[in-house]
């Protein structure tokens, strides 16, 4: 490879990181936050979004930690979640997060995800076909991106001209300034690694970030008795500790949702990443990454293994209770 | 046949003692004999500390903290009532509570007054008044130190500690509670 450096076409390069189970339908016509990300802003508020039936509610598909963890109080308060995803393409699919079937974009389907696991939390959605520059709002900010930059594999990351978007992304990152909950990837390799000749560059540009989680899928939700294991698709931690000590799993449970893909592992990373920060308002993005990473269980993952699992499956009621107490 | 009624009010304490001892005072020539009229342990105060017990959460390790432990006593608190009659229709009640205390509640100790006195609308009928007042038995809950590591170290309602709720905020949940103080008793006893 001799290109001094690679600019994203990115048309070609962003690959949503939804299974291929999760299946494309043309859209019959875009709805109103669909508009709202249209053009050069990109920014838009879910203000729009109908949230109402989708608030306060545990679903099957949820972790049993999160109904047991939500008690009366703050479920993401204070704390702006901002959805770098998909919002305007024609491109939809169907399924269904206990609410009904629906059929959505990709980034209305990961937006709706993270907002049923922190319905308190302000969520944000940037469209990432303007590859824009990504503000941060005021408060602790989470970041979801549940897409991957692929380009043919062999460049080092410093070769790589990014946008605006994804330098912003990895220079909060790196800084420290917001929490990064990245989907591993669905190839069923370890992340980082190329596959039929193509790399997912922005998981490489993440490793070794201080607020970089990558997020891989479980096809269950763990517990100890019924112990879950990595989804035939996700990505695994690999061998590099890097990855290992910033690679969490959950459970993506599709046979509920018709969901499949680490696209929908990602945004309960976001929501728990936000429901601790609500809890602790004065902890900074990297205190609550290593809170969520110090409190993986790996006690409900068959054949706990770092290579696979990384520090193994996140666990929201754990990050948010005390070492010790008395 | 017996009649009756419980009448529990508002009545200031000030104006209680000083009855109480308005009527001590122009007894006090008299001989006074003091009766035991209660003794028990327990009050509405010390089920609901005992109440705190129930439940637990784990720690980021994943062992399991009982409440239990917290709010055991070994000790319930334990009343004693007294009567000292001061003339054959007037006396006066009093009496002390122990208190009782875990490691995080205390229940304090408490200290009964008051005053009963009756009269005889006819021969085959006895109407009675008692007032009494109690000064402290207050419960109060006992904060926790929690260790969230790097998150820091707070002062929190121990019960709440591993809850979404702010640790800061927890302490508002903080149990403060103040027994009944002030109790006033009307009986009237018709005999045929």
């Amino acid at each position: 490879m001799s290109a001094n450096s690679l600019k994203f076409g990115l048309a070609a390069a962003l690959a949503i990181l939804s299974a291929p189970i999760a299946s494309a339908q043309d859209a019959l016509s875009p709805d109103e936050m669909a508009a709202l990300c249209h053009g050069g802003g990109s920014i838009c508020v879910s203000a729009t979004i109908p949230v109402s039936r989708t608030t306060q509610a545990v679903q099957s598909w949820m972790s049993p930690d999160v109904g047991a963890a939500w008690a009366a109080g703050y479920k993401g308060k204070g704390v702006t979640i901002t959805m770098v995803d998909d919002f305007s393409s024609t491109s939809r699919f169907s399924g269904n997060f206990g609410i009904g079937v629906q059929t959505q974009r990709h980034g209305e389907w990961t937006r709706e995800e993270a907002s049923m696991i922190a319905p308190s939390a302000t969520i944000r959605s940037k469209d990432f076909s303007t590859g824009s520059y990504v503000p941060l709002a005021g408060g602790l900010n989470v970041l979801n991106l549940s897409y991957g930059m692929y380009t043919t594999a062999g460049y080092s990351v410093n070769q790589i001209g990014w946008a605006p978007e994804e330098a912003s992304i990895i220079s909060y990152a790196t800084k420290g300034s917001a929490i990064v909950s990245k989907a591993a990837g669905n190839d069923a390799v370890a992340v980082g690694a190329a596959i039929n000749g193509q790399q997912d560059y922005l998981d490489l540009a993440l490793i070794g970030k201080s607020t970089a989680i990558f997020a891989g899928a479980l096809s269950t939700n763990g517990t100890t008795t019924n112990k879950a294991q990595l989804a035939w698709y996700s990505d695994y931690a690999g061998s590099n500790t890097q990855v290992q000590s910033h690679f969490l799993v959950v459970g993506v449970e599709g046979d509920k949702t018709g969901l499949y893909g680490t696209s929908f592992a990602a945004p309960i990373i976001s929501g728990y990443a936000a429901i601790i920060g609500s809890k602790f308002t004065k902890a900074t993005p990297v205190q609550i990454t290593n809170d969520l990473l110090n409190t993986a269980r790996t006690d409900t993952l068959a054949n706990y293994d770092p290579s696979i699992y990384g520090k193994g499956e996140a666990s929201l009621s754990r990050a948010l209770a005390p070492v010790a107490i008395h | 046949m017996r009649e009756r009624s419980n009448i529990r009010g508002g009545l200031c304490t000030a104006a209680l003692l000083s009855c109480t001892l308005l009527c001590a005072s122009t007894a006090a020539a008299q001989e006074w004999t003091t009766s035991l009229v209660d003794v028990h342990q327990g009050s509405p105060l010390s089920d609901r500390a005992r109440g705190l017990g129930n439940g637990g959460y784990e720690l980021q390790s994943g062992s399991w903290v009982s409440f239990t432990r917290w709010y055991h006593a070994n000790w319930v608190d334990m009343h004693i009532d007294l009567l000292t009659q001061i003339t054959p229709d007037t006396g006066i009640l009093w009496g002390f509570g122990t208190g009782e205390q875990a490691e995080k509640y205390r229940i304090e100790p408490s200290f009964k007054l008051g005053f009963l006195t009756q009269i005889h609308p006819n021969p085959n009928s006895t109407l009675s008044l008692s007032v009494t007042s109690v000064i402290g038995g207050n419960l109060t809950e006992k904060p926790c130190e929690a260790d969230y590591g790097d998150l820091g170290t707070y002062s929190v309602n121990c019960r709440l500690a591993a809850g979404e709720t702010a640790p800061e905020e927890t302490l508002k949940y903080l149990v403060s509670a103040k027994p009944e103080t002030m109790h006033l008793w009307l009986n009237y006893r018709l005999t045929f």
